[in-house]
């Protein structure tokens, strides 16, 4: 009765609304009604992707009906005894771009905002803006000036315009918006669609955002100035304003009365850009495979014929069987030409193209005391056509195949694909949507519901709607197709990378005692690169007060304790040789003056920045900066800098860009970035462009009575609204994650490893692609050890971090131990199965002695001496690593 | 009463039989000997025995209404706390399915199926109409509307079928070609209004018995249809589908159009106009005059009635005091109006639960709620539509006994209107009409489902929740209507809340799952006070 059960339809979303392409069937108009008669049903709309259709088993070629089956090659139909035709569905990806882009128009005066897409559809621009000064993500209607032609408003938020070809040679369909960069407008939000489809594409379940305002110029600046583009990280606005707390909206306020201070002698201005990105709408495409089984009269043989209309080489692995409980067997031979038998459980068999048409099909000759024959398609090696998630099942006893039973009536086929991907994505709005709810009820204590069910009713609905809406009218709908949105190829962001990166930390406390350490690295270069490292953190390159090179003093002066400038670049251009990514150590929050004041306080710098103390921030008495207050906290060794003047903003982006330049460094690990905004952060990294960038957010997690709390919520939300301050467009060490697993360790309290959600208690479990996961680095551990993870139990703090989304980072010392073969295994199972810093965890156990989890359906792992092993269900695990106190599977 | 019965024994799992037996005290309570009742085995037998009696004696309405709920409920242990409480259906769109047959935005409904599920509402209501099926005269197609209730089964909910016998404008959906051919050679099988105006979204009632559709009665017609849906949705009987709508007028209701244009919301309704005037229903009216020894009163209809947008005063016909209404002619007249609309009534339930009484659907019809002018004496909007209802007549005791007769439920639309957002001039009552209907049906033990008018009106969710879990609580609820509405930003976030928040109300103790021996017992211990509860 109730055939879906709402587990299952919460676990497999992507399937329930395939598409069905419609086979009419006209019914025949001369039967006379009596009431028991059964119409050949066209039931062709049907609930889960289905399409079943009854068809009509002639016994004995009773009838014309017969041709309604349709084209099929009936040389001897006398002896045909069951014919069936199983229309199947598959995928088919169309590939095409769209792009984005803003320029002046012609005049020169007003700018224009021009999206265009190549795929053909009835592609739909649903948009809005957003206004100066508005807060949260709603949107408004634009001014009517604005509306291009044929544009319909959508309630009182938004417009739909239609995407256009300007002519008929055209790849593209545009859509053009003019807009006046003087007005009010804050920011275009948009989202495309599929009219025809009803799918809707948007940018990683967010809408896309042009801002339209953000960037303040300075007037000698504006040449060569290169913007990041700001979809990406609009998109993630758009996010974070939903995730956002009230630390968010006060450092809103912040930005409001900044931009409202500079404005006043600097015009705002915009830049043009131009984005183009891949999309890819997969196509249902609706064929037919069609099955006749006839009894040879010479013989006595039963002959099947099997023909289908897919194109390319179809492969049929098929059997036999003799009763109902439809066992696989192999039959005796002759078998067809191109059958090769497949593990001794079935034959495989290429269909063989047929003269005529883009058919192609085969006959089976079988022995007539076989029960059934059974078959499944093969397209390639992941694509495969079953029926109904089992396989085709063709009756051979003549007998058997009365009309309207159970197993015949019911035909429906669906595709398997591999979906991995775009169930990767789901898992992702789900992950961060749940994440969401997670922290709405953390801060409002709401009862406990099921958000996550609630979230998948909002999803469908919102489909329902759109589909509702946009047909008023009743047309019947021939074919309904469905297409899954594909997101765009990898994306890099400065806040993930490629979102499969692994961080190693190059240096430790102690590597500038050598004063060659860039030249030791150098040689290592290639080694750390093949254990699997993408990304290499160098030590601080500045002159500093301390070794360390923490302490910086001259920003330009690159000659320190680990080496020359020109060692640096050597090292640089080496580890890009190995093909690894640099990220520079870079100290903003504070510097060391040159110079002392009239008071005999250190605040006057020198060199190629010869700040005064203007540039220091004005609440710390040590320094007496005359600057603004520091908008974060302070670091109390050394003058803290004051990032809302405009000139120190200006300095260090000229300095962060000399650095790209120079050294060739491919982004940063920021320093102590709780000293100032992480808004400053953004326009930084904004300005130099990186390819990824983190910072060091430390601060204390919560402890009652020298005991840790479980919750480490609040924790995880202060490295959280940093992110969020920079927009997203850098990542954080995961410092939560870090504390937990020092506890969980020490202590064996694994069940710490398991928020209230059951999602991972770090920042991993709330933002995974922007969390930086570590165990150690120079100052927790090396020879600081200012909070050393817990010894012995490193290989579980990685069993952990290489297994979990995230990017995790390993440390220098650890690399060059007896832990690094093991270390270097977890990473090559974290590549093998491509997890990545947004892969999805389900946490299986958190009890007291043992912490598993599954992740991405593709590793499972478990820490701690307690026992687990991974389900022997479906999946078959087999174990990848063993070490003390972890192991790892993956599925073979 | 009987809505308590169920909704307790739904919980409890009560057999059929004992069911039975503890409506049969009911209705013959003291003269029974209660240990003979409650003793099981001679009681089935008694119950038989029975059955024949209380049909004779038109009590049938009892054990039928006891013989399907519980039944089904049983069967379906697996919903959720809320449903069985409360079973919200929710409306498909009208036009689910239109013509060519084929399911409209069947991937829509797919998601909207999905995500009510996921809601827990207990099922959806489908239209499934006369002029989409029966394109030519006794051949049928129902094969879109198979489609649909697939979905509808595989999504794992219940379905109940609108069998509409009518046309709708909005979507259009026609009566089928072929009656409305017949219509304009023969205009009469129509309603007319005094101007001739003829009303062509249904068929007059007074044709029911009349061979005017191919030499075939309205009846036949209607019954060869349902007999068709019967026999073509076997397998989902009972089991996806456990109840069904006979269509029984304008827009499915039980009513005469005394108004051709819909209403327009936010202006006060006019009185609406008495459709008496077309050949046959003239007849009618002329034999029952004649028969009542006044010919002359059989000529045509009140002379002084106002016309469809008047107010009542217009005219002298409705007037509060001394209006024709209650003059012995008016006495007549509306009687004879009234009472035909209820004779309708009857020929299509009877024939309707006669097709369906061995399955374990349901049979509706649905009463409308003229709630218009319901503050006046006369209650115009009533009299029009054919429910003599006024200040000092409860027209709707023959309605309810004509449901309690055919074993019907009612369902009454507008559980969403609330008195407060009427037009202050309208003196217009929803919730006093419907206090007084259900009050009618309780007394005739006629089980009342509810239905909302339009989704969106002002309060409306409030005022369903207040109608669903108030004293005298509804337990089915059909909410309508699925659509681009309901599932716009505006309204779907309320629907969810409000679909919370019936679920949310603990559960009362007598309603938890118990074992069937402590049901049973429960039954004899708290028969009684459940009466006077339900009853008072």
């Amino acid at each position: 009765m109730a055939a879906v059960t709402i587990d299952s339809l919460l676990q497999n979303p992507t399937l329930l609304f395939r598409p069905k392409a419609k086979v009419m069937l006209k019914p025949p108009r001369s039967l006379d009604c009596s009431r028991n008669r059964k119409l050949p049903l066209s039931r062709g709309s049907c609930f889960c992707s289905f399409n079943p259709r009854r068809t009509i088993h002639v016994v004995r070629a009773s009838s014309s009906e017969t041709a309604l089956i349709g084209n099929f090659d009936t040389s001897s139909s006398d002896d045909i005894f069951y014919k069936d035709i199983f229309p199947v569905k598959r995928i088919e990806k169309v590939e095409g771009k769209f792009f984005i882009r803003l320029d002046r128009s012609k005049d020169q005066h007003d700018w224009q905002l021009t999206v265009g897409c190549s795929l053909p559809g009835k592609w739909i621009l649903h948009w809005g803006v957003s206004y100066l000064g508005d807060s949260g993500s709603e949107w408004d209607q634009p001014p009517k000036g604005m509306r291009p032609p044929g544009s319909i408003p959508i309630k009182d938020y938004a417009i739909e315009t239609p995407l256009k070809k300007l002519s008929e040679g055209d790849i593209f369909h545009e859509v053009k918006i003019d807009f006046n960069p003087s007005s009010e407008i804050a920011a275009i939000h948009f989202v495309l669609k599929d009219e025809e489809t009803g799918a809707w594409y948007q940018h990683r379940g967010m809408d896309f955002k042009v801002p339209l305002v953000d960037y303040l110029e300075d007037d000698g600046n504006t040449v060569g100035a290169k913007r990041g583009f700001g979809v990406l990280s609009g998109a993630l606005q758009q996010f974070s304003n939903v995730l956002l707390k009230s630390e968010a909206s006060h450092a809103d306020s912040q930005n409001n009365s900044i931009e409202s201070k500079d404005s006043k002698n600097k015009n705002r201005c915009l830049e043009g850009f131009y984005e183009e990105q891949s999309i890819v709408k997969e196509v249902s495409v609706g064929n037919l495979v069609s099955v006749a089984v006839r009894k040879s009269p010479e013989t006595g043989k039963v002959i099947v014929c099997l023909e289908t209309d897919i194109p390319g080489d179809v492969v049929v692995h098929w059997g036999v069987c003799r009763d109902d409980a439809k066992i696989w067997e192999i039959p005796a031979a002759p078998y067809p030409p191109e059958t090769t038998v497949f593990k001794n459980k079935a034959l495989r068999t290429l269909l063989q193209p047929k003269a005529t048409g883009n058919r192609s099909g085969a006959l089976f000759t079988l022995d007539e005391e076989h029960f059934g024959f059974l078959f499944v398609l093969k397209l390639d090696d992941n694509t495969w056509l079953k029926f109904k998630e089992n396989d085709f099942y063709v009756p051979l006893l003549g007998t058997s195949s009365v009309p309207g039973q159970y197993g015949q009536s019911d035909i429906t086929t669906e595709e398997i694909s591999s979906k991995s991907y775009t169930d990767g994505i789901i898992n992702e709005i789900r992950n961060l949507v749940s994440g969401l709810s997670s922290e709405k009820s953390q801060k409002t204590k709401t009862k406990e519901v099921q958000e996550s069910i609630l979230q998948e009713i909002e999803q469908l609905a919102a489909e329902a709607y759109s589909i509702f809406r946009s047909s008023i009218t009743t047309v019947p709908e021939e074919v309904v197709s469905e297409t899954e949105t594909t997101k765009p190829a990898v994306k890099i962001s400065s806040g993930t990378g490629t979102g499969f990166e692994i961080l190693c930390q190059g240096f430790n406390w102690e590597s500038h005692k050598s004063g060659r350490w860039y030249m030791e690295l150098k040689e290592k270069a290639s080694e750390i690169s093949s254990l699997g490292f993408t990304v290499i953190w160098l030590p601080p390159p500045t002159e500093s007060v301390s070794p360390e090179g923490y302490m910086p003093k001259d920003l330009y002066n690159l000659n320190s304790r680990y080496g020359t400038i020109a060692e640096l670049k050597e090292l640089v251009k080496s580890l890009h040789e190995v093909g690894m990514k640099v990220l520079g150590d870079v100290v903003l929050n504070h510097r060391c003056a040159h110079f002392k004041n009239q008071n005999g306080v250190w605040n006057i710098f020198g060199g190629r920045l010869n700040w005064d103390d203007r540039a220091v921030v004005a609440d710390d008495p040590h320094f007496q900066g005359r600057g603004n207050k520091s908008s974060g906290d302070n670091f109390h060794a050394a003058p803290n800098i004051d990032h809302s003047q405009e000139f120190v903003r200006k300095d260090l982006k000229e300095w962060l860009g000399w650095l790209r330049e120079e050294i060739g460094y491919d982004g940063w690990r920021l320093d102590f970035v709780r000293g100032f905004w992480g808004g400053y952060v953004k326009d930084y990294l904004e300005a130099s462009e990186p390819y990824f960038a983190v910072g060091e957010y430390w601060d204390s997690l919560s402890y009652t009575y020298g005991e840790m709390d479980h919750n480490q919520d609040s924790h995880r939300q202060r490295i959280v609204d940093w992110i969020n301050a920079t927009n997203g467009t850098a990542g954080a060490f995961d410092v939560t994650t870090k504390g937990i697993l020092h506890s969980a360790l020490e202590r064996c309290e694994y069940w710490r490893l398991s928020d209230k959600k059951g999602k991972p208690p770090g920042v991993v479990g709330w933002w995974p692609s922007r969390a930086v996961t570590f165990i150690e680095n120079h100052d927790t551990g090396s020879t600081q050890g200012h909070w050393r993870f817990p010894g012995g139990k490193e290989m579980q703090g990685y069993a952990y971090i290489l297994t979990h989304p995230g990017t995790p980072a390993v440390f220098y010392d650890h690399i060059f131990s007896h832990h690094r073969s093991e270390i270097a295994n977890l990473i090559s199972v974290r590549n093998r199965n491509g997890i990545h810093c947004r892969s999805l965890v389900k946490i299986v156990k958190a009890e007291r002695d043992v912490y598993a989890a599954i992740i991405d359906e593709k590793v499972a792992m478990k820490i701690g001496p307690g026992y687990y092993e991974p389900p022997s269900g479906s999946q078959r695990w087999s174990l990848a690593l063993e070490g003390r106190d972890y192991k790892v599977w993956e599925t073979s | 009463m009987e809505v308590s019965v169920i909704r307790s024994s739904s919980q409890a799992k009560i057999s059929k039989t004992e069911l039975g037996c503890r409506d049969l005290r009911f209705c013959f309570g003291k003269s029974n000997d209660k240990n003979k009742i409650f003793s099981r085995k001679p009681n089935s037998v008694c119950f038989d025995s029975q059955i024949s009696r209380f049909r004779k004696a038109g009590l049938r309405f009892t054990l039928k209404a006891v013989h399907s709920d519980p039944i089904l409920e049983s069967k379906s242990p697996a919903t959720s706390k809320s449903l069985d409480r409360l079973r919200l259906f929710v409306g498909l769109p009208l036009d689910a399915v239109s013509d060519g047959n084929s399911v409209n935005h069947a991937r829509a409904i797919g998601a909207g199926l999905k995500a009510l599920k996921l809601l827990g509402v207990e099922g959806v209501e489908l239209p499934v109409w006369w002029g989409v099926v029966e394109n030519e005269m006794g051949k049928y197609d129902w094969s879109g509307y198979l489609a649909v209730a697939e979905m509808v089964q595989k999504a794992g909910l219940k379905l109940h079928v609108s069998l509409c016998f009518h046309a709708s404008s909005q979507p259009r959906i026609p009566l089928p070609k072929w009656v409305t051919k017949i219509g304009e050679s023969q205009s009469s099988i129509f309603f007319a209004d005094r101007s001739g105006q003829h009303y062509q979204q249904c068929l007059s009632l007074a044709v029911d018995d009349l061979a005017v559709l191919d030499g075939k009665t309205p009846v036949q017609v209607y019954q060869g249809f349902c007999e068709s849906f019967k026999s073509t949705f076997s397998p989902f009987m009972g089991s996806t589908i456990t109840g069904i709508s006979m269509g029984l007028g304008p827009d499915g209701e039980l009513r005469y159009p005394s108004h051709h244009k819909p209403a327009k919301s936010g202006t006060i309704t006019g009185v609406g106009e008495f459709q008496c005037y077309d050949t046959n229903m003239l007849n009618l009216l002329k034999q029952y005059a004649e028969a009542n020894g006044n010919p002359l009163w059989g000529l045509g209809g009140p002379h002084d009635a106002p016309t469809y947008d008047q107010a009542p005063n217009s005219n002298s016909f409705f007037k509060d005091h001394g209006g024709s209404w209650e003059s012995p002619y008016g006495d007549f007249f509306l009687s004879w109006y009234s009472s035909e609309l209820v004779s309708h009534g009857n020929r299509l339930l009877s024939l309707v639960s006669s097709i369906f009484g061995d399955t374990e659907v349901n049979v509706y019809g649905k009463v409308p709620l003229m709630h218009s002018w319901y503050k006046t004496r006369a209650h115009p909007s009533e009299l029009t539509a054919g429910f003599y209802n006024t200040a000092s007549r409860n027209g709707y005791e023959a309605v309810a006994e004509m449901f309690a007769r055919n074993s019907c439920k009612i369902i009454l639309p507008g559980m969403d209107l609330s008195d407060e957002h009427q037009p202050h001039d309208a003196l217009s009552s929803p919730e006093s009409l419907l206090a007084q209907i259900r009050t009618t049906c309780n007394k005739h033990r006629v089980e009342v489902a509810g239905q909302n008018l339009a989704s969106g009106a002002p309060g409306g969710l409030e005022q369903i929740k207040k109608n669903m879990l108030g004293e005298n609580p509804i337990d089915l609820f059909t909410y309508q209507r699925m659509g681009a509405h309901f599932f716009s930003p505006e309204h779907f976030p309320s629907f969810t809340e409000f679909v919370r928040s019936l679920s949310q109300p603990e559960l009362h103790p007598d309603d938890l799952p118990s074992d069937e021996a402590e049901a049973t017992e429960s039954v004899q211990t708290s028969s009684d006070p459940n009466i006077h509860l339900q009853t008072a």
